[in-house]
């Protein structure tokens, strides 16, 4: 955060009083500042796009939903059906290792078998409400979204690495933007618009940042946590069990089934999973891992979801037999798996319902612009000095804006294209919005690139709609696609001459 | 259903923020009592969140919609200025002047990141490896303190001005740290 530029009118600074925090000394906040800035401006990027693509991460199951419209929508399935689901899955690849079930849930209302094909391709069948496979999951935006926030589509370790060396980054600035503004609750609910552009920017970073502070610390520091696990984990492990991270893992994987590659029946998944819900009835079973189908060793996990508890859910192992071996004790009593149970939830805002997804994807943009608006307060900066950057000026805006312009782009080309490269037209469309820094004014790239993304968002919705209307049986797509014409239609708006307004 | 507590439960910390706004709008009699009711609302918003929504869930819940609902007050309580008017005097704290050295430069951003990094990863692994306590827990809370730490050493070697200290300091905490977690060496 930056402080607060100026200091209000004398009337407003009379009637705040007295402040009721300690000074802070001068040269304190001024190192801070400095601290925050470096810090800020070294990662302004990868922040500005994790933050980003993390709000849109937020609604990952609607997208899915969205681009797969045509159902079949369930909103339970029987455990006969699940069983028919896996016994169809095993039996177009036998040698498959493991099958992830999606079992029907609010939030994701379909029966899916995800596995890998003869080929040892990853596929997702959807089923019916009789189990059989009806189709192939084909969400390539979805996943394309999903992965560029959590990996950025890099190698997987690499990838994890750097989104968590950002959550790092973020809670670091964090802790220097709350230490270097000293007047954080005085200024609490002062927005001001217009006139200075770094006034304008700098209550807009720090009325965000101030209120939306809880949130901010939550998905930094949880982000941060899911990022650096596997370096947390792998440094452990060297420690402790000579660098042999399986160990490590084990400590979370409750009840161990024995490797026995010998063939046997499928497990009877059905039977399991009417064992467990019959011993939880007060939870709902959300997915299954079944775990080499078709050896003696084979085995199930079933996760189990209780309302009202901050949690990723319970995991039950089950053999192949049917007997059910216990749980991994995420909601047991040990505060460990308690709080890594919690972590995920809590990062995506995958624990409330819709109003807390709405909060999230919000808050999420909220801290964008915190970001975006942080970068324009020091750019803002070197202009008041007599130092502009107007390239970086240019620069910048057009990084920001073209953010929502690529992912736009690449959903048009994931939902018209039969080969779809999703990575690629948001890779193309983040170097075209960026080229375009090279001409106009920081005012006109950003209205530039704001009319072409509520164009193409217009567009999506209505080639959607279009495309799907014979098929859409979740109404999420019809939601989504409303959604999406708002938001060209806010857009657009923001884009269009201001007239004539009271000023003070 | 409970999800929709979080909705309406909503409205109190709005007036919550409501008060606050009042209290910080006009010096009166009544502005320490705004600030109290403003914060008892807000208390009460996550304290009735717990039995309809659960010990965890109803808090984070509310905290989320609360911070949103706080932003729609700040918001609409927006301050338009005249873009042609001159700003007002700056009085605001201007980052510190630091002299621009290579050397100073590479070795604070070595600071922040690596050492920080190490001296950070060590704290947690000599919390998973000799704090009392069951395994998991263990390795779940140094884990979590990982990045907290980090990111406090990080803002700490980025603003002080003497990067010697910091560096002795971060050097002797991943070496105490780290050697004693690879002493022990067990769980």
């Amino acid at each position: 955060m930056d402080a607060s530029p100026d200091k209000l009118a004398p009337t407003k600074a009379k009637a705040t009083g007295k402040p009721i925090w300690p000074r802070i000394p001068a040269d304190f906040v001024r190192a801070m500042l400095a601290g925050h800035s470096a810090l800020g401006l070294a990662f302004a990027a990868l922040i500005y796009l994790v933050c980003f693509s993390g709000s849109v991460a937020v609604f990952t199951q609607e997208f899915a939903r969205w681009e797969q419209p045509a159902g079949p929508v369930l909103h339970a399935a029987s455990p006969q059906a699940v069983n028919a689901a896996v016994q169809a899955a095993v039996a177009k690849n036998p040698k498959a290792h493991d099958l992830l079930v999606r079992l029907p849930e609010p939030d994701h209302p379909r029966l899916t078998v995800q596995s890998e094909d003869v080929s040892g391709r990853e596929r997702t069948y959807v089923a019916d409400q009789a189990g059989r496979l009806v189709g192939e999951a084909r969400t390539p935006w979805t996943e394309f979204q999903a992965e560029l926030h959590t990996v950025l589509h890099l190698p997987s370790t690499w990838g994890r690495f750097v989104v968590g060396l950002t959550g790092v980054a973020l809670l670091s600035s964090l802790v220097s933007g709350v230490l270097s503004h000293p007047r954080v609750f005085k200024d609490a609910f002062a927005f001001r618009w217009g006139g200075s552009k770094r006034l304008q920017e700098a209550d807009l970073h720090n009325r965000i940042s101030v209120w939306g502070l809880p949130f901010h610390l939550v998905v930094s520091l949880t982000g941060a946590f899911l990022g650096l696990t596997t370096i947390i984990v792998g440094v452990l492990a060297l420690a402790t069990f000579k660098g042999d991270t399986t160990k490590a893992y084990a400590l979370f994987s409750g009840p161990v089934v024995r490797d026995d590659p010998r063939p046997a029946k499928v497990m009877d998944v059905a039977a399991a999973l009417t064992a467990v819900t019959a011993r939880h009835p007060d939870a709902r079973p959300t997915y299954l891992y079944v775990q080499h189908p078709g050896e003696r060793g084979q085995h199930v996990n079933v996760n189990l979801v209780t309302e009202n508890r901050l949690s990723r859910g319970e995991t039950i192992v089950v053999d192949g037999g049917g007997k059910i071996l216990g749980a991994v004790g995420y909601e047991g009593d040990s505060l460990g798996f308690r709080v890594l149970s919690a972590m995920t939830p809590l990062h995506f805002g995958w624990f409330g319902g819709w109003p807390v997804k709405v909060a999230y994807f919000l808050l999420g943009l909220g801290l964008t612009a915190v970001t975006a608006s942080g970068v324009a307060i020091w750019l803002a900066r070197r202009r008041d000095k007599g130092r502009p950057a107007p390239r970086w000026e240019r620069l910048w805006v057009a990084f920001a804006w073209s953010q929502p312009l690529a992912y736009a782009f690449s959903a048009l080309v994931g939902l018209l294209s039969p080969t779809p490269a999703p990575v690629a037209a948001w890779g193309l469309a983040t170097l075209a919005a960026c080229a375009s820094a090279v001409v106009g004014t920081p005012a006109g790239i950003s209205k530039a690139l704001r009319r072409i993304t509520a164009g193409l968002l217009a567009l999506i919705a209505l080639a959607h709609g279009a495309l799907q209307a014979r098929a859409m049986v979740d109404a999420i797509g019809w939601g989504v696609d409303a959604a999406l014409l708002a938001i060209a239609l806010l857009l657009t708006l923001t884009t269009l001459p201001r007239g004539s307004r009271p000023v003070r | 259903m409970s999800a929709l507590w979080a909705l309406a439960l909503a409205p109190l910390p709005l007036a919550g923020a409501v008060l606050l706004k009042r209290a910080w709008d006009s010096p009166s009699p009544r502005r320490p009592w705004l600030i109290l009711g403003g914060w008892s609302l807000l208390v009460l918003a996550i304290g009735a969140s717990v039995p309809l929504m659960g010990a965890a869930r109803g808090p984070a819940a509310v905290l989320a919609v609360g911070s949103l609902a706080a932003l729609v007050l700040v918001a609409i309580g927006v301050e338009r200025r005249n873009a042609r008017k001159k700003a007002a005097r700056e009085l605001a704290p201007e980052p510190s002047d630091r002299r621009r050295v290579a050397w100073r430069g590479w070795l604070r951003g070595f600071l922040a990141g690596p050492l920080a990094g190490v001296a950070a990863l060590g704290c947690g692994l000599a919390v998973a490896i000799c704090a009392p306590g069951q395994i998991q827990s263990r390795m779940v809370i140094g884990g979590l303190i990982v990045p907290f730490l980090w990111a406090g050493g990080m803002a700490w070697t980025l603003s002080d001005d003497k990067i010697l200290r910091a560096f002795a300091v971060l050097a002797s905490v991943a070496t105490l740290t780290l050697g004693a977690a690879f002493l022990k060496g067990a769980l």
